[in-house]
């Protein structure tokens, strides 16, 4: 019945709107108490109907080439807008190289990709759109596709005063939804804000354990985000067939090394590592504990942790706590014929 | 009293008028503009230079050349006594078409021809092809995907295509090489001093700018060997030394 009634709503409200203009307002974003505040670039400003706009968009097929795929593809929100696979799958089923990221708290990230490479969320959207590995060697078949769409161009006026919808409109757009992806009402959060009962005696310990110079889990994966967006080598292999940082730098020292992740949602957003290569957070900490493979560029605080099985399930139980699952059954996030 | 007035308002007006007309004439006479073009050509030795067609390098590689582009940045003539005119800012030259630029420019003597290949550092390093209008060849559209979109930065210039490298005559070329050149140190100059242009009004004079493409492979040790030296992307070693010899091989006529 709520849905329905919200339907009939935003039905009522776009029918209402097509008539007279769309009329745009700023549009507050719920930030959990302990995180920073947002820090929205100039001109993309949260507004309702650039939200609308780009929550429309990121699950658009005809964003892609062969109108199949959608940013919503590659990023569920069951699974905190990752995919579940090992790594992404790109146009004509083509296996690609990394595991696709969380896009949760995509707000704070001071930059983009696994070397850092994109500094703005408003380029990263060309990322995928731009690729032919990924949605379509060239976007503009796809924006010539959404103009047909004249309520498409009626919000893109009136969200950002464009006459069609474009790649400014697009990449703009898709960004200002990202930065609603806000995650901060887990467990953990629950615990962190006096509410004492949340946790059971194993994730205490194991939430010791995490933040303890014992692990030093909380150096790379610490702060309320859980990253400190670092970009290292931990050690997953010898030899790397993707080099990470050294593509963008050119420098030897750089290889094997990728930004660090958030861990909020970890337990939904398996399988691990840059590549996917690890399944479960079970094999995750069995890698941790042993210290890593051998490598030069390998950070030093990757070293065997020497734990025992009890602290082994006593950090799993932790990390699970991470999950918030407010933020993946959350409405708002869905596709507006989903909600 | 008031109709002698606007009499003379009348008298003051039309002669305005008329004292205007001949500065106005005179004006467009001197302001007629020379018209320039300059085509961009690419070339093999003394011979045009076909795009996907098969030529031998020095080492003894058969190759083809699919796909070659570059940004032509802030084309610019040089007057005799320093000053500069900007032509274009930014060109997007694919050497598959067959290209010539046309430019009004005030008659004069130029001395010069300069530009860049590839972007300056001041619209790459905060690059956003997006904020272009569809049109422009730094815009999304426009730049033809000569822009990395997993790290900031146009892609300066591509050249592409497939060489052999098992020196068998009537094989397929299956070995493909790639140099994308782009990023901090990749954006070079080309300014030629020793030209002579009297460019007269209403008069077309035309120059060509040559790429020689033996003269980017080149030879020895100097040279790129494309059995060895297949792929550059970005401020690479081997990206920054095909970015030296792509630029040194320009010729204007």
């Amino acid at each position: 019945m709520k849905v329905a009634v919200f339907t009939f709503c935003v039905l009522a409200f776009l029918s209402c709107n097509q008539k007279s203009d769309l009329q745009d307002e700023p549009l507050k974003i719920r930030v959990p108490i302990d995180f920073p505040p947002i820090e929205f670039p100039e001109g993309n400003e949260p507004t309702k109907l650039r939200v609308l706009l780009g929550r429309k968009l990121f699950y658009d097929n005809r964003l892609s080439a062969e109108q199949n795929m959608s940013c919503g593809t590659c990023h569920v929100l069951s699974a905190a807008f990752t995919d579940g696979k090992k790594t992404n799958v790109g146009m004509g089923d083509m296996q690609l190289n990394r595991n696709s990221p969380t896009l949760a708290n995509m707000a704070w990230s001071p930059y983009f990709m696994s070397e850092g490479g994109v500094p703005t969320l408003e380029l990263q959207g060309l990322a995928p759109l731009h690729n032919s590995h990924e949605m379509g060697k060239d976007m503009m078949p796809a924006i010539a596709l959404l103009n047909e769409d004249e309520e498409l161009r009626k919000l893109s006026k009136a969200a950002y005063n464009r006459d069609s919808v474009d790649p400014f409109v697009v990449t703009r757009a898709l960004a200002a939804f990202e930065r609603t992806l806000v995650s901060g009402d887990s467990r953990y959060d629950r615990f962190q804000l006096g509410m004492k009962d949340q946790l059971s005696e194993q994730e205490t310990a194991g939430m010791s354990l995490f933040f303890s110079d014992k692990t030093n889990c909380s150096s790379c994966h610490g702060g309320e985000l859980f990253t400190d967006f670092g970009i290292y080598n931990i050690g997953l292999y010898e030899q790397y067939n993707d080099v990470g940082l050294e593509r963008k730098t050119h420098n030897q020292e750089d290889i094997g090394k990728f930004k660090t992740p958030t861990l909020r949602n970890i337990d939904l957003t398996g399988p691990y590592m840059h590549d996917g290569s690890m399944n479960t957070l079970h094999e995750v900490i069995e890698f941790y504990n042993t210290g890593g493979k051998a490598h030069a560029n390998k950070d030093s605080r990757i070293r065997p942790l020497n734990l025992s099985e009890e602290e082994k399930a006593q950090l799993n139980a932790f990390l699970k706590i991470l999950t918030d699952f407010n933020f993946v059954q959350n409405p708002q996030f869905l596709p507006l014929e989903e909600q | 009293m008031y109709k002698f007035a606007q009499v003379i308002s009348i008298f003051i007006i039309a002669l305005s008028i008329t004292s205007c007309d001949p500065e106005k004439e005179a004006t467009d006479v001197v302001m007629s503009p020379a018209k320039m073009t300059v085509a961009i050509n690419t070339k093999w030795g003394a011979d045009n230079f076909e795009m996907e067609e098969v030529y031998y390098d020095s080492y003894g590689n058969r190759f083809r050349l699919d796909n070659f582009m570059t940004y032509v940045s802030m084309l610019t003539l040089i007057r005799e006594d320093g000053t500069e005119v900007l032509l274009k800012d930014f060109h997007l030259q694919d050497f598959k078409n067959e290209t010539t630029l046309t430019f009004e420019v005030t008659p004069g003597v130029y001395t010069g021809i300069k530009f860049g290949l590839g972007v300056p550092d001041a619209y790459n390093m905060h690059m956003d092809p997006a904020q272009y209008p569809n049109s422009h060849p730094l815009s999304v559209g426009g730049s033809q995907g000569m822009f990395w979109t997993w790290n900031t930065g146009y892609i300066f210039s591509k050249f592409e295509g497939k060489a052999d490298t098992t020196g068998i005559e009537g094989t397929t070329l299956l070995h493909n090489y790639s140099f994308h050149t782009g990023d901090l140190g990749s954006y070079v100059e080309f300014i030629s001093l020793s030209e002579n242009f009297n460019l007269q009004a209403n008069t077309t004079t035309g120059i060509t700018l040559n790429f020689h493409v033996d003269d980017i492979i080149g030879s020895g040790s100097e040279g790129i060997d494309l059995s060895q030296e297949f792929f550059a992307a970005g401020a690479t070693p081997l990206g920054l030394k095909f970015v030296d010899r792509f630029v040194n091989s320009i010729t204007v006529d």
